[in-house]
């Protein structure tokens, strides 16, 4: 049963015939193109993220004022910015901090809407208290508290990481709190549970797998979103520090010249864009690989 | 405003349709200017900050008003009698003076004002008001200064530029105490401030005030007659540059008080545009060091950063390409004035010295703690050179930590004397016009009195010797000697390290006439076609 | 009907008051004196002091949040710190431009988006649905300063069409109004039209694939449009629920349209107040930002009654 109240009616694919297999890996990639699209996407900026300081031609934070606002050039691929910083590098050493900042939101989100959602889940006056929390928390709108809470303290990537995860995890806190109360409802929970099983065992054998697919699918969506929030709060000023490059911060300084050199800005945008679409997409994918009917309700 | 506007745009919202480009530049009473800044309070004795005192121009009179040879000339004055050794001033206004409310403007409203006034200008008013003997009301219209000493630059005192400027109130809003800000802003000047159509963060609204009468001669900075061809003038809070760049090539702005130094090709490329230089006066960059906390306490660290550090970085990063823009400066005070010197300031000069600076923090006990440098990211001069700075001290070893924060929140923690780790601060950026640096009179950033000196608070008995001498000099021949000579002392002293100097540029449509040259948006006698 | 109402309005009410709880904290969390902070610049100690016992900060945290929320209720949000200006009476000057934009996506949004979804359900799995849903993703895959900076560009600078910034009242006529509002709506909407096409398109698919769609459709019906209007208003309750979620995202989105296209509005306004910790404007818009949320999602319950009689609590 879904949200609806419908019954899951077979879809079309349950009807009609398979199609012909073409080997493992292909036929993998047929089924699942945005699986494997996003997917290497993902890989491709991890791997520059990685090799960053060998794929980089200087020091991103060396300054040449000198050479202030070169435009693309054989030296500087990408061009300079306004204190003679070539873009290049910039841009490579940025996917380490959006990345580092995507995948650590994602990360902790998960890992402490999880453990809230089970324990309010499984415990009635926690569950009270706990859900009213999670509805204050989401009806301040998650720029404002992210800016909020970088306000009180100084600006470092850490910083930027737990504001983030502050607005995002209420969202995993009610989606898992919400599996585990359908499932307790399950004849074999109950069963479980009666029979004397300990509720440790039953999170484990029972509750988590039945989390993981839409955990997932939610944790791919929340980086995405996270990242585009570390560009949005350099935007605004309460980011990551400035001093470190990151996509961001990048087009947050070059956004005064977007008119005269572009270049600036576009870079980290493209990059960026691409990185956030990759991740929607490996999400999508996921979703649709792992349960159809989790497209309707997220 | 509103329903005006309202039958205007219906009736003209069909051609409209028509005629892409925004009708309302048709206006020709109304100017829209971009101002270098928010405008977040309106108390220019309260707060020393430009942008304040830029709107307070429009709004109060002055009793003096320098012109462009910062000569200062009478304004709200009719005539003046000082006694030969300088001691006893005394003053008569202008007959038909008007307050905003249409109260007439009398002696003790002066009086009042100059007393607010005084306790807050630490380089002219703090010692006129130690040295004061009485300041009296002799009549409606006349005024008289006994001081106990000689003070011949009295006259300059009530009419500089440099913040905080002597502004007419009334004598009750006078009376608030100058370390509060004022809520009621009748005023003295040409144009009334709309308090009901001001929205903090995104526009102010000035009208014109229909009783004011302008001296008869021809306006030249402050002084002169200050007639206004706008009935209203909407200063448009723009914060992103690049937005307040389109606003001008669209038309939908008519003056922008300081458009960013890259996109000014674009700007003179464009057709209906014109760009020019501010003020032939400039700016001096500013690198400010606290001096009663470790490190920078020692002049020994001050030093190595003065050795180290290269001003056509800071110039480059600050203007541009443009070298026509910049200069280095081995000195304290205004390129081009004539008290202009480099005595002392080879330190400044040649090829930087990045061991010598090292070895000279080893010696002053630096042991790596962090340096708090305070950066106000969202005002690009100070952007600059924080970024620069943070830079330059990496390249001499030095611990730097970054504060990323606003120009509001730079201006309240400078204040801080506490410890940089409790809240307190080692260095902060800023720019003065050159204007201000002309001569040590209206010079705030080279007192060197400690305490009471301006941020960083730097003490030196020897700086303040020689700016006592110069205030005692007979002629200019004397005072340029002495000027070389406090020249050397403060930059072997290291009062502040100047970062350079630098003009900038301000753009306006070209269909306004009478804009000129100043440290300061000039706003009587221009008139839009 | 009624009992369902006011058990849901009674619901909102702990939510409230847990965000009061946050915003009231603040202050408090913060590192620094509060006093001092409030006290601002150029205060003196003696200045902090007075401020410190108006403060009452010696008294229980619990007294002070309840006298701070008599006073919020009444009305009385307090005087900004940098202005002097009361809160209530910067808020009510900025709060139009604001709502003005947020009507306008809501409405662009949603003509746009619901017909996107509809057509690329009735083409499942041909071009145009691929086409639509990659468009989606794009729109919320893009920071909206990006696409704000590059509609600008090409609207109001190269083409000439509209103005860079700023912001016109209604009151002062349609056409003026919308060539202000129309580009900040389309950069602030692109990621609401995203939510809203996908989740059309999904509800869509699944009610055609349901028994009594197909067995109407084998049968040879051929109310095609009524069908459509069928799916369509099962549709509407996880589109409405999508608008009310997504109406969060919305003012975080408006923040930072309303600094690109200079729109004196609430978003710029908090974000200003909050770099500057201008606390009493931080409360006030903050605590706005979220009533105005909640009473979205109160409405988004209660019509969920209207389309799907089905649901109740």
């Amino acid at each position: 049963m879904d949200a609806g109240g419908h019954a899951a009616a077979p879809t079309l694919p349950d009807v009609l015939p398979e199609p012909k297999q073409r080997g493992r890996v292909m036929g993998f990639v047929h089924r699942h193109p945005t699986i494997v699209l996003g997917g290497s996407v993902v890989a491709l900026m991890v791997l520059i993220a990685i090799f960053a300081p060998f794929l980089a031609t200087v020091d991103p934070t060396a300054l040449a004022p000198a050479k202030r606002t070169r435009p693309p050039s054989e030296l500087y691929w990408f061009g300079t910015d306004m204190l003679g910083r070539d873009v290049y590098s910039r841009v490579l050493y940025g996917s380490r901090v959006s990345l580092t900042v995507g995948f650590s939101v994602a990360l902790c989100a998960s890992v402490i809407g999880t453990t809230i959602g089970l324990i309010a889940g499984f415990t009635r006056w926690v569950d009270a208290v706990v859900m009213r929390v999670m509805d204050g928390l989401m009806s301040i709108p998650a720029i404002l508290l992210a800016i909020a809470l970088m306000a009180l303290t100084r600006a470092s990537m850490k910083n930027v990481i737990i504001a983030i995860t502050v607005a995002e995890f209420p969202r995993v806190c009610r989606l898992v709190r919400g599996v585990v109360l359908s499932l307790r409802e399950q004849p074999y929970v109950e069963a479980a549970i009666a029979s004397g099983t300990r509720v440790p065992v039953i999170i484990w054998k029972h509750i988590l797998p039945n989390t993981l697919a839409p955990l997932m699918v939610q944790a791919t969506f929340i980086c995405a979103s996270a990242m585009i929030a570390e560009a949005t709060l350099s935007f605004l000023g309460a980011g990551t520090p400035p001093i470190i490059p990151s996509w961001g911060n990048i087009m947050a300084e070059g956004r005064a010249l977007w008119q005269v050199k572009p270049y600036i800005v576009f870079f980290p945008a493209i990059f960026l864009c691409i990185t956030v679409l990759a991740v929607n997409m490996l999400g999508d994918g996921l979703r649709d690989a792992l349960d159809p009917r989790l497209a309707k309700r997220l | 405003m509103r329903r005006r506007d309202f039958l205007r745009t219906t009736t003209g919202a069909a051609s409209l349709l028509a005629a892409p480009r925004i009708g309302r530049a048709a206006d020709s009473k109304v100017l829209r200017f971009v101002p270098q800044a928010n405008l977040a309070n309106l108390d220019p004795i309260w707060t020393t900050q430009y942008v304040v005192r830029n709107g307070s121009l429009l709004i109060w009179d002055t009793l003096f008003g320098v012109n462009d040879k910062l000569e200062s000339q009478p304004q709200m004055v009719e005539a003046y009698e000082v006694t030969p050794d300088f001691k006893t001033w005394t003053f008569r206004l202008r007959p038909g003076l008007k307050f905003h409310d249409n109260e007439p403007v009398l002696a003790k409203d002066a009086v009042a004002s100059i007393n607010r006034w005084m306790p807050r200008d630490p380089t002219m008013g703090v010692p006129i008001k130690r040295q004061l003997d009485a300041l009296d009301v002799v009549d409606d219209r006349t005024f008289r200064f006994r001081l106990k000493v000689s003070y011949p630059k009295l006259l300059f005192a009530l009419g500089k530029s440099s913040t905080p400027v002597l502004f007419v109130m009334p004598e009750r809003i006078a009376a608030t105490d100058p370390f509060k800000q004022i809520s009621d802003y009748v005023g003295s000047g040409p144009m009334r401030f709309k308090k009901d159509e001001w929205v903090p963060g995104s526009g102010a609204v000035f009208e014109r005030f229909a009783g004011y009468e302008p001296r008869a001669e021809k306006a030249n900075w402050l002084s002169g007659g200050k007639r206004m061809n706008f009935d209203r003038i909407e200063w448009k809070i723009l914060p992103e540059a690049a937005t307040a760049a389109g606003a001008l090539q669209n038309g939908e702005v008519d003056w922008v008080e300081t458009p960013y130094t890259d996109l000014v090709p674009m700007l003179k490329k464009s057709s209906g545009v014109v760009v020019d230089i501010a003020d032939p006066l400039g700016n001096i960059g500013v690198f400010r060091v606290n001096h009663l906390y470790p490190p920078f306490n020692d002049v020994r660290a001050r030093r190595a950063v003065q050795i180290a550090l290269s001003q056509s970085d800071y110039m480059r990063a600050v203007v541009g390409d443009d070298e026509a823009l910049w200069k280095e400066l081995p000195g304290f005070f205004t390129p081009g004035t004539p008290l202009y010197t480099e005595q002392g300031g080879d330190y400044l000069k040649g090829p930087r010295k990045y061991d010598e600076a090292k070895k000279l923090l080893a010696e002053a006990g630096y042991k790596n703690e962090p340096i708090i440098l305070l950066v106000a990211t969202d005002v690009a001069i100070t952007k600059a050179q924080g970024d620069v700075t943070a830079d330059l001290l990496g390249k001499i070893g030095m611990n730097v930590q970054y504060t990323a924060l606003d120009w509001g929140t730079v201006g309240q923690r400078r204040a801080s004397k506490e410890p940089p780790d409790k809240g307190g601060w080692h260095i902060f950026h800023t720019w003065s016009a050159g204007a201000d640096c002309a001569n040590p009179a209206p010079y705030t950033g080279l007192d060197a009195s400690g305490p009471t000196a301006w941020f960083g608070w730097p003490k030196s008995d020897e700086v303040q010797a020689k700016i006592a001498e110069w205030y005692a000099a007979p002629d200019l021949a004397a005072e340029k000697v002495i000027i070389g000579q406090l020249n050397q002392a403060a930059m072997d002293f290291v009062v502040y390290i100047p970062t350079g100097f630098f003009k900038a540029y301000q753009a306006w449509r070209s269909n306004l006439s009478g804009v000129v040259k100043a440290p300061f948006p000039v706003f009587w006698d221009v008139s839009k076609a | 009907m009624l009992a369902y109402f006011l058990r849901r309005v009674l619901a909102t009410i702990p939510v409230v008051l847990m965000v009061a709880l946050f915003v009231f904290s603040l202050l408090y969390i913060a590192p620094g004196d509060p006093a001092a902070i409030i006290a601002g610049d150029q205060a003196s100690p003696e200045d902090v002091e007075r401020i410190r016992a108006s403060l009452g900060l010696d008294r229980p945290f619990v007294v002070r949040f309840a006298e701070w929320l008599w006073q919020v209720i009444h009305g009385d949000l307090g005087t900004s710190i940098f202005t002097n200006l009361s809160v209530a009476h910067m808020i009510s000057q900025r709060i139009e431009p604001t709502v003005s934009l947020m009507a306008l996506t809501l409405i662009l949004s949603l003509s746009i988006a619901i017909p996107m979804g509809v057509i690329a359900a009735w083409k499942h799995g041909t071009l145009i649905d691929r086409v639509v849903m990659m468009v989606a993703v794009f729109g919320y895959s893009t920071p909206v300063f990006v696409v704000g900076y590059l509609l600008a560009y090409v609207f109001a600078l190269q083409l000439d069409w509209l103005p860079v910034q700023g912001f016109t009242s209604i009151t002062e006529g349609v056409v003026p109004f919308l060539r202000n509002l129309i580009l900040p709506s389309v950069a602030l909407g692109l990621i609401y039209m995203a939510l809203i096409a996908r989740i059309t398109r999904a509800t869509m698919l699944d009610v055609l694939s349901q028994d009594y769609v197909r067995t109407a459709k084998a049968k040879g019906v051929e109310q095609k449009g009524i069908l459509f209007v069928h799916a369509l208003k099962n549709a509407a309750v996880p589109i409405v629920t999508v608008v009310g979620i997504g109406f969060a995202t919305l003012i975080g989105g408006a923040v930072v349209t309303e600094s690109v296209f200079a729109i004196p509005g609430l978003g710029r306004l908090t974000v200003d107040a909050i770099l500057r910790r201008d606390y009493p404007v931080i409360q006030g818009v903050v605590l706005l930002f979220s009533f105005t949320y909640v009473l979205v999602n109160l409405a988004v319950d209660l019509l969920y009654t209207v389309f799907d009689p089905r649901i109740r609590y």
